[in-house]
C-alpha cells in the first residue's frame, strides 16, 4: 500500500470540508480520483501532497507518517503536479525542470541536477521545446514542463490534479503513456482525471468523491456501471461496454 | 590634484559604484520576491521609509543611521506587502498602489522631521534625501560597503532558489521548499542592501527597476546570471549617469532627481507594453 489515508477531516476557509475519507492506494499502480467539479478531489490531492493538514487522522505515504516528514524530505518521496500554473517570468524550459531539483539543492544545481533534469525532459519526450521561453508555451505544452518538473524531482508517489485537461489528443496519449511506463517502474500514480472515459481505458484502480465523502460502488457494481455514475455525477448516462469496461456516454 | 583624485574623485565613484550595484541587485531580487518585474526599493516605499529611518538618525541623538534605516526600510517594504496581499495573492497594481500610500506616509513623517529639525541640519537632510553622491568620502565608503557586500553575497547564495520562489507558492512548496521562509531570507537582504543605500546616498529612485530589466535583456531571466550581472552592470550604470548628472549642466544635478527624470519615463513606458514579456498579473 503506497498511500494509507485514515478517517481524515479537513475543512476549507472558502466553507468546503472533507469528511471522514479514508482510502488505500496500491503501490505502482495507476490510480484514479473521479467526482464533480467541486467534490473535493483536488482538496484530497493537496492533502496528500502535504500542502494542507488535515484536522483530524493520519495520511500515511510509504510507511512514513506525512505529518512527520520535512517538506525536503516529504518532496523527495511525493511530486506534486498543481492544476495550473501562471508564469511571470520567460525562463527557458530547461531552467523551469531544474527547479524540480530543489529538494536536493544546497545553494547551485550541480551538473548532475542538470543530468536529471535532461533525463526527465527526454522521458516526457519535449526535447525540442529544451530553449523555449516558458510563458510563450501553450497550456498543454506547459503541462509536460510541469510534468517533467515532477519527474526531475525523483518521487516515488506522484500526484496529478488534471494532469492531461489542457493536452489535444496526441499530447493526452503521450501523457498517458508515460505514466503507465512510470507505474511499470515502480512508481505509485494518482490522478484527478475529468474524463471517465480516460480513466477506465488507462487506470487501475478507482476511487470516486461526492461533496467531500469517498463514495464506493456497490458489492455487486463494478465502477463503470450506469447506475453508480448517474448518481455519482448527478446527469443521465448511457455505457457502452469496451475491453471488459465500459465507455461512458452522457445522455 | 593628488587629493582631489585620491580624497574626492575616488571615494565618489567607489560610493556610486557601491550604492548602484546595491540598488540593481536588491530590484532584481524583490522582483524576483514579489514575482512582479514592476517593483524596486523605490516604488516599494522601501527607499522613503528607509531615508525616513536615516533622517530620524541624524536629528536623535544615539541613534545609528544605518540600523534605523534598514528598520524603517524593512517596515515599508512589509507594510506595503501587507496591504498589497489579499486572497487572490498580490497583483501589480495593488503592489504599486500600496508602495504610493507607504512612501505618502514617510515622505510626510521625513517632512515633520525636517520642519522640528534646526535650519543647520535642516540643509544636509534636504540634500541628502533628493539622492546626493557629492559629499561622498571613504567614511561613507567604509560605513555603507560592508552590510550592502555581506547583503549582496547573501543574495548571491539565493541566486537559484529566486528562480524557484518566482515560480509561485505553490509550485515551491510542491518541490519541498517553504516559500514564505524562502521568501523571508531573499527580504531581509534585499532591504539591507537597498536601505544601506539610501543611508549614504539618500533616494536615488527607479535604478532598482530600470537596470534589472537592461539586465533581463542581456542574459535572459535565470537568477543564476542576473544577480551578479545586476552587481557589475548596476554599479557601472550609476557611476556613468553620475558623471553625467555632474557635467551635463553648469550646475550639479542631484543624482536623485536626475535618475527618476530618466526612470519615470521608462516606468510608463513597461506599465503600458500592454502585454508585458516579463509578465505581471
Amino acid at each position: 500500500m503506497a498511500i494509507r489515508v485514515d478517517r481524515i477531516c479537513f475543512s476549507h476557509p472558502s466553507g468546503f470540508s472533507l469528511e471522514d475519507v479514508s482510502l488505500h492506494v496500491p503501490a505502482g499502480r495507476l490510480s484514479v480520483l473521479l467526482g464533480k467539479n467541486g467534490s473535493g478531489k483536488s482538496t484530497l490531492l493537496r492533502l496528500l501532497a502535504g500542502l494542507h493538514r488535515p484536522v483530524s487522522g493520519r495520511i500515511e505515504v510509504l510507511g512514513q507518517n506525512l505529518s512527520e516528514l520535512s517538506t525536503a524530505a516529504r518532496a523527495k518521496v511525493i511530486g506534486y503536479l498543481p492544476q495550473f500554473h501562471y508564469p511571470v517570468f520567460p525562463y527557458t524550459v530547461e531552467e523551469v525542470i531544474l527547479t524540480g531539483r530543489a529538494p536536493y539543492v544546497f545553494t547551485v544545481p550541480r551538473i548532475g541536477d542538470r543530468e536529471k533534469a535532461e533525463e526527465a525532459l527526454v522521458k516526457v519526450g519535449i526535447q525540442d521545446l529544451r530553449k523555449r521561453p516558458y510563458t510563450e508555451l501553450s497550456g498543454g505544452e506547459r503541462q509536460l514542463v510541469m510534468m517533467a518538473r515532477v519527474l526531475a524531482q525523483e518521487p516515488k508517489v506522484i500526484l496529478l490534479d488534471e494532469p492531461v485537461s489542457h493536452l489535444d489528443l496526441s499530447n493526452q496519449s503521450r501523457l498517458l503513456h508515460l505514466l503507465k511506463r512510470l507505474v511499470q517502474e515502480g512508481i505509485t500514480v494518482l490522478a484527478v482525471l475529468h474524463d471517465p472515459n480516460v480513466a477506465f481505458t488507462c487506470g487501475d484502480s478507482f476511487f470516486f468523491m461526492k461533496q467531500g465523502r469517498i463514495q464506493r460502488p456497490g458489492p455487486t457494481e463494478a465502477p463503470w456501471d450506469a447506475a453508480f455514475l448517474e448518481e455519482l455525477f448527478d446527469t443521465r448516462i448511457e455505457t457502452v461496454p469496451h475491453n471488459g469496461r465500459a465507455l461512458v456516454i452522457p445522455r | 590634484m593628488e587629493a582631489v583624485i585620491l580624497q574626492v574623485r575616488m571615494p565618489r565613484v567607489v560610493l556610486a559604484f557601491l550604492v548602484g550595484a546595491a540598488l540593481t541587485v536588491s530590484g532584481s531580487a524583490l522582483q524576483a520576491f514579489f514575482r512582479n518585474p514592476l517593483v524596486s526599493p523605490y516604488i516599494l516605499g522601501l527607499s522613503s521609509g528607509a531615508a525616513f529611518g536615516a533622517a530620524l538618525a541624524l536629528t536623535v541623538p544615539f541613534l545609528p543611521i544605518l540600523p534605523s534605516a534598514f528598520l524603517f526600510g524593512l517596515l515599508a517594504v512589509g507594510a506595503s506587502y501587507f496591504l498589497a496581499t489579499t486572497r487572490q495573492g498580490v497583483s501589480t497594481l495593488s503592489l504599486i498602489l500600496a508602495g504610493i500610500i507607504v512612501t505618502g506616509i514617510f515622505t510626510a513623517l521625513l517632512t515633520i522631521v525636517q520642519y522640528l529639525t534646526d535650519p543647520f541640519k535642516l540643509q544636509s537632510i534636504v540634500h541628502w534625501t533628493m539622492g546626493n553622491l557629492h559629499n561622498a568620502n571613504w567614511s561613507k565608503v567604509r560605513s555603507s560597503a560592508l552590510p550592502i557586500l555581506l547583503g549582496i553575497f547573501w543574495l548571491y547564495l539565493l541566486r537559484w532558489r529566486m528562480n524557484v520562489i518566482s515560480l509561485g507558492d505553490e509550485e515551491t512548496r510542491a518541490v519541498g521548499l517553504n516559500p514564505q521562509r524562502e521568501r523571508l531570507l531573499v527580504l531581509l537582504p534585499a532591504t539591507l542592501v537597498a536601505s544601506s543605500a539610501v543611508a549614504v546616498a539618500g533616494v536615488i529612485g527607479m535604478v532598482g527597476l530600470a537596470v534589472p530589466h537592461m539586465v533581463r535583456m542581456l542574459v535572459g531571466p535565470d537568477n543564476q546570471k542576473v544577480q551578479p550581472v545586476s552587481f557589475s552592470l548596476g554599479g557601472c550604470f550609476l557611476v556613468l549617469v553620475d558623471d553625467v548628472s555632474r557635467t551635463i549642466a553648469s550646475f550639479e544635478i542631484p543624482i536623485g532627481v536626475f535618475t527618476i527624470l530618466i526612470g519615470g519615463p521608462f516606468f510608463v513606458y513597461l506599465l503600458k507594453r500592454g502585454r508585458m514579456s516579463y509578465g505581471g498579473t
